[in-house]
């Protein structure tokens, strides 16, 4: 009977719904959108790696340092015996030698660009081989044959504009060299996303490698062994020093590296679900806190009628019920197509996925209609409480506004509580000695002073509206009087309306208060403690021997500092190991930097000595002349004395051990150590106008290697403020949704108090009010609700900021900066809201029939 | 009484002494079109005098609301013309007939009458803010002291009884001096002791600070209190009494039901 009565209710009341509607579809969006997006993505890519890999894939040892990843120098590599000797092995069909590697740069001599991503995927050169299971096929031309001919995917070739014919220069570590593209090759499932260049094997030996060797061996069986025993009897084969993988282990590698990358991806969009989620939940309890209000009679001739508690409480439990499947299912659909949408982003990134057919599965359906349902119910239960609460006698009490909500004393003591934990935790975080426990501390104080500030919202609402809404009657005239007190006649509303904005705003303030002191820390460090002028990167690998003799060649440079980073195993007296790298650099390193100095001297690491940083030393209870015993790769080993403790807090050398590339060498041969991660320089001429000069002959003698960056100070502090803004620009993003739910929380709130106030809005009208004032008065009572929660937002945020930088101040964040400007915009940014969320609910007040609004139950 | 041997006078032309304060010529409000085409008013002509207290009354569905409103600029006419003092309000736009009901015109409806966001004193002044005006601050004392609230005025609407709620009302309505205040049944929700204690308030505005009245009210005894009875049955003015009792009120009502189900 009840569950008719629900149904009845939701239907007659689903203008009102809408809004929570559009929350949950939203949020139920995300959720399910992310999850088809991550199971295509993933089941496209097991497709891919099943389809591709060999049964048997015998690689390299991997050296115990280095692991594998990011070798420093030259690849490991598997004899040409070996491969003849794996091919020989019973069971073996063909065994094909591959050299590939990710460390070459594509370069079209033409325009001297890059060719291929410039960041995250890989770039990968290598040799062209038939194999029974080739990823890739040649769609026009031919296969590479010959030292000049080259083959590049279609993808890449495509967005760089090049075609059969075209030059293409590949950089390696042993030089440059030139060739003519003699075929496009297409992916025959899925681009991943990668550049991918073939060469003959020949040619890829004599310019990837230097030897005549191949970086892995792929075996092919012919189906009389399965490939366990295809790998034991390699592994018995070859004996140890070798590294065999089955098909099934291949792809599970291969799928760990992209699960990264998409894993990641998925935890971006689960945080925008979760945010909006968060937000709509505060729409949703008051969407049912008004209809509960409004329906104060009805429900207390129900219960006068002889309807439980129970019943009541159950009935308004159904709509959110109803409410929540409604929302699922349309946030299921909408899921799909941001599914669709963000395959066609990854598309535009350069993962091509367009192929391939939404996965769905089970779970998305469950995850979509479990997070819709529980996030609605659960809001609905406070409204549903206050439901049944109500007793019978409300029936028979004349009808007029619902009571005006008060907030209580419990609340009061409650809200106190917390925030004041909350204050006290960030209070202790602040002066805590050690980043981790002010960090835990920072992260309870955060959670602990938001739902703080939650609890206690309406209460503030009372008297922060009235100071805020004070000036009001004065600017705006009677439109302003009544504005003022429209927005304080139920501080839960207000209070609840408000904190969906304030969460957002508190977020982002407290993320700029971070970026900008991150920005000008770290600005600061480069002044203090950066003497030289330019500074040299790569965006792919390392800088090549022939890229540091262009730079060395330069006219007008003083010096030339390079700095190599090789991977070590170090152990301290104390007998810990660290899985680290050293920093190797040359001597003029000490006057290109400034190092801080705890103890000793920053000439020792020229000296023969090496540097840790202040925390290491503290860990390990090192000082001066204390011993650390280095393990390099291919197991070089090498005992070095402390001679510096860098002082902390400076992230330039936090973390870092210093030491001459001449120190390094009596333990590591030449042919074993890397090439250069970065080389610092300085002008003869000290001049701003000798310094400008030698920066563009920089820039020239490095014309021909686009992928290098050279910058001098302000353009290295350009690109850190760049990196830093990348990462504010994704906050904003998922902010800029937050705001977006909780607008159409403002709407909502606004839209249901004027249907809730239609006699009153009768009645002003029929006094005398004109539309247009009623407007203004339902704008800025609208206003006066979106800048109070900003208000509450950027004061949250600029103490959770503040925190975090004090927290912080000892691992880098010394300089505290206040983004004043960014704090302005966001207050008159919440106006501005508050303006554009009042539109609609104005114009429907406006177009109120009077005489219909005055007759109105 | 003199002038109002009959419910039918020529308007008032600008520039005149005006006797009226309201007048409609040939009123006809319709709903609807064709075969559902409802009359509430069928040419209705109707003067209104200054410095009286006009009741009017009907059966329901007799059209007393709708005339009432029309009158008021609170709804759109079908057919005929309507002046508030000299202003022909027919055909006006919703802007100036605001201001026309903000400078002119008072109410007091049967129920929900105030804000409750604003105190008394704030509720009766409130249409002089609207306008930008500063009440008149004798006036205004004059007022409320004639309605009996002068240690209410800091009250909430909440913390008054319904009696004192539609004093506010009689207040408010008053306060702006307009030129006629309409009354929807202004006691229908109230007890008969409140319900005299309002009308007499409205009676005595009439009498002592010469406004005019117009009041529409089903109740006989409300009635009473006005200098003339307009009666209404199916859109059209069947009669009118001037120095109405309650009993001679109910007797014709009692009639004019005999003469409506015969």
């Amino acid at each position: 009977m009840l569950l008719k009565t629900s149904l009845r209710s939701f239907f007659a009341h689903k203008g009102r719904m809408m809004l929570s509607l559009m929350a949950i579809v939203l949020s139920v969006a995300f959720v399910s959108g992310t999850l088809v997006f991550s199971n295509t993505a993933t089941g496209t890519f097991d497709k891919l790696f099943a389809t591709t890999a060999s049964d048997i894939s015998v690689q390299p040892q991997q050296d115990k340092v280095t692991k594998g990843s990011s070798e420093p120098g030259k690849l490991a590599t598997v004899p040409l015996a070996t491969a003849q000797k794996i091919a020989a092995l019973p069971g073996v069909k063909t065994a094909v030698g591959e050299v590939f590697t990710p460390n070459a740069t594509l370069v079209n001599p033409a325009t001297d660009k890059q060719v291929g991503p410039t960041s995250g995927a890989p770039t990968i050169t290598g040799n062209w081989v038939d194999t029974p299971r080739n990823s890739l096929e040649i769609t026009s031309g031919h296969v590479p044959q010959g030292p000049g001919q080259i083959v590049l995917d279609a993808d890449t070739a495509k967005k760089a504009g090049l075609g059969l014919g075209s030059a293409l220069r590949v950089i390696t570590d042993s030089g440059s060299y030139d060739f003519a593209i003699s075929g496009i090759a297409t992916f025959k499932t899925t681009n991943p996303g990668a550049a991918l260049a073939f060469v003959d094997t020949a040619t890829a030996q004599r310019t990837l490698l230097g030897s005549n060797a191949y970086t892995s061996v792929e075996v092919y069986g012919d189906g009389s062994r399965s490939n366990d025993q295809l790998k034991a009897d390699a592994l018995s084969a070859l004996g140890s020093g070798y590294l065999v993988k089955t098909a099934q282990e291949q792809k599970a590698d291969n799928a760990k590296g992209v699960g990264s990358f998409l894993d990641f991806m998925k935890y971006a969009m689960l945080g925008f679900a979760g945010i909006s989620l968060l937000v709509g939940g505060f729409l949703i309890i008051n969407t049912f806190s008004m209809l509960v209000a409004q329906r104060t009679r009805e429900i207390g001739l129900l219960r006068a009628i002889g309807g439980s508690r129970r019943q009541v409480n159950r009935s308004v439990l159904v709509e959110a019920l109803i409410l929540g499947v409604l929302g699922s299912t349309l946030g299921l659909g909408a899921g799909l197509g941001l599914a669709v949408l963000l395959i066609q982003l990854m598309k535009a990134v350069g993962m091509n996925l367009a192929g391939a057919s939404l996965e769905i599965g089970w779970s998305v359906p469950v995850a979509a209609y479990a997070v819709g349902i529980v996030i609605t119910v659960l809001a609905a239960w406070i409204p549903a409480r206050r439901a049944g609460r109500i007793s019978p006698m409300a029936a028979l009490r004349d009808h007029g506004t619902p009571a005006e909500a008060r907030a209580n004393r419990i609340r009061a003591v409650v809200g106190l509580v917390l925030t004041l934990g909350g204050a006290a935790l960030l209070l202790a975080a602040a002066s805590a000695t050690k980043a981790a426990t002010g960090g835990a501390y920072l992260g309870y104080g955060v959670v602990l002073s938001l739902i703080g500030f939650v609890v206690l919202g309406p209460l503030l609402a009372t008297t922060v509206v009235r100071l805020l809404g004070a000036a009001l009657p004065k600017l705006f005239g009677p439109s302003g009087r009544l504005a003022q007190r429209n927005a304080m006649r139920n501080p839960r509303r207000t209070g609840a309306t408000a904190a969906a904005l304030m969460i957002g705003l508190a977020l982002v303030t407290g993320a700029s208060v971070f970026t900008s002191s991150m920005v000008s820390s770290t600005s600061s460090q480069i002044d203090k403690s950066v003497g030289a002028d330019y500074i040299v990167t790569s965006n792919r690998a390392l800088l090549t021997p022939a890229m540091v003799t262009a730079a060395k060649s330069t006219a007008g440079l003083a010096h030339l500092t390079e700095q190599k980073s090789l991977p070590v195993i170090l152990t301290t007296p104390d007998g810990a190991t660290t899985e680290t790298s050293v920093a190797a650099v040359s001597p003029t390193f000490t006057t290109d930097f400034l190092l801080p100095v705890k103890t000793g001297t920053a000439e020792s690491v020229n000296t023969g000595g090496i540097s840790v940083d202040e925390t290491f030393a503290a860990k390990h209870h090192l000082s001066v002349g204390d011993k650390l015993a280095i393990e390099y790769s291919h197991g070089r080993k090498q005992s070095l004395a402390i001679g510096l403790i860098t002082a902390k807090g400076n992230s330039l050398f936090d973390g870092n051990f210093f030491t001459a590339i001449d120190t390094v060498g009596k333990a590591v041969p030449a042919s074993e150590l890397p090439s250069d991660v970065a080389v610092f320089g300085k002008a003869a001429d000290g001049t701003d106008k000798g310094k400008a000069q030698a920066l563009s002959a920089l820039q020239d003698s490095l014309k021909a290697y686009p992928q290098l960056t050279v910058k001098d100070q302000a353009g290295y502090k350009a690109i850190i403020q760049g990196q830093v803004n990348s990462l504010l620009y994704m906050i904003y993003g998922l902010l800029g949704l937050a705001i977006v739910v909780a607008v159409l929380g403002v709407v909502n709130t606004l839209a249901l108090s004027v249907v809730e106030r239609t006699r009153e809005i009768g009645l002003l009208r029929a006094i005398g009010l004109s539309r247009r004032q009623l407007r203004r008065m339902i704008r800025l009572e609208s206003v006066v609700i979106a800048v109070f929660g900003a208000l509450l937002g950027t004061g949250l945020g600029l103490a959770w900021g503040i925190t975090a930088q004090r927290v912080l101040s000892g691992q880098g964040l010394a300089i505290l900066t206040i983004p004043t400007g960014t704090i302005v915009v966001i207050l008159l940014a919440s106006a501005l809201v508050g303006l554009l969320a009042a539109l609609f609910p104005a114009f429907r007040a406006g177009r109120m029939n009077v005489l219909a609004a005055i007759a109105t139950d | 009484m003199t002038t109002a041997a009959t419910a039918v006078q020529d308007p008032q032309l600008p520039g005149d002494q005006p006797v009226t304060a309201a007048s409609a010529r040939q009123v006809t409000k319709a709903y609807g079109a064709g075969e559902t085409r409802v009359t509430a008013l069928d040419a209705v002509d109707v003067d209104i005098q200054r410095g009286r207290f006009t009741a009017i009354m009907g059966p329901s569905g007799s059209g007393k609301s709708t005339l009432m409103h029309c009158l008021a600029g609170l709804d759109t006419v079908s057919e005929g013309r309507i002046w508030i003092g000299d202003t022909e309000i027919t055909g006006l736009k919703d802007k100036q007939l605001t201001r026309l009901r903000r400078d002119k015109i008072g109410f007091i409806f049967q129920a929900f009458n105030l804000l409750p966001t604003l105190n008394a004193l704030e509720n009766i002044t409130l249409p002089m803010d609207i306008a930008g005006r500063r009440p008149d601050a004798a006036w205004l004392d004059q007022v409320v002291t004639t309605v009996g609230l002068a240690d209410r005025l800091k009250h909430r609407p909440t913390q008054l009884s319904g009696g004192q709620q539609q004093r506010v009302a009689v207040a408010r309505a008053l306060a702006a001096r307009p030129e006629i205040i309409f009354g929807d049944e202004p006691t229908g929700n109230l007890d008969s002791r409140s319900g005299a204690e309002v009308l007499t308030f409205l009676r005595r505005s009439v009498d002592e600070l010469g406004q005019t009245m117009v009041m529409v009210t089903h109740d006989p005894v409300a009635a009473s209190y006005a200098d003339r009875v307009l009666f209404l049955a199916d859109g059209v003015i069947v009669d009118e009494m001037h120095a109405p009792t309650a009993d001679s009120v109910l007797e014709r009502m009692r009639r004019f039901d005999g003469k409506r189900t015969s």
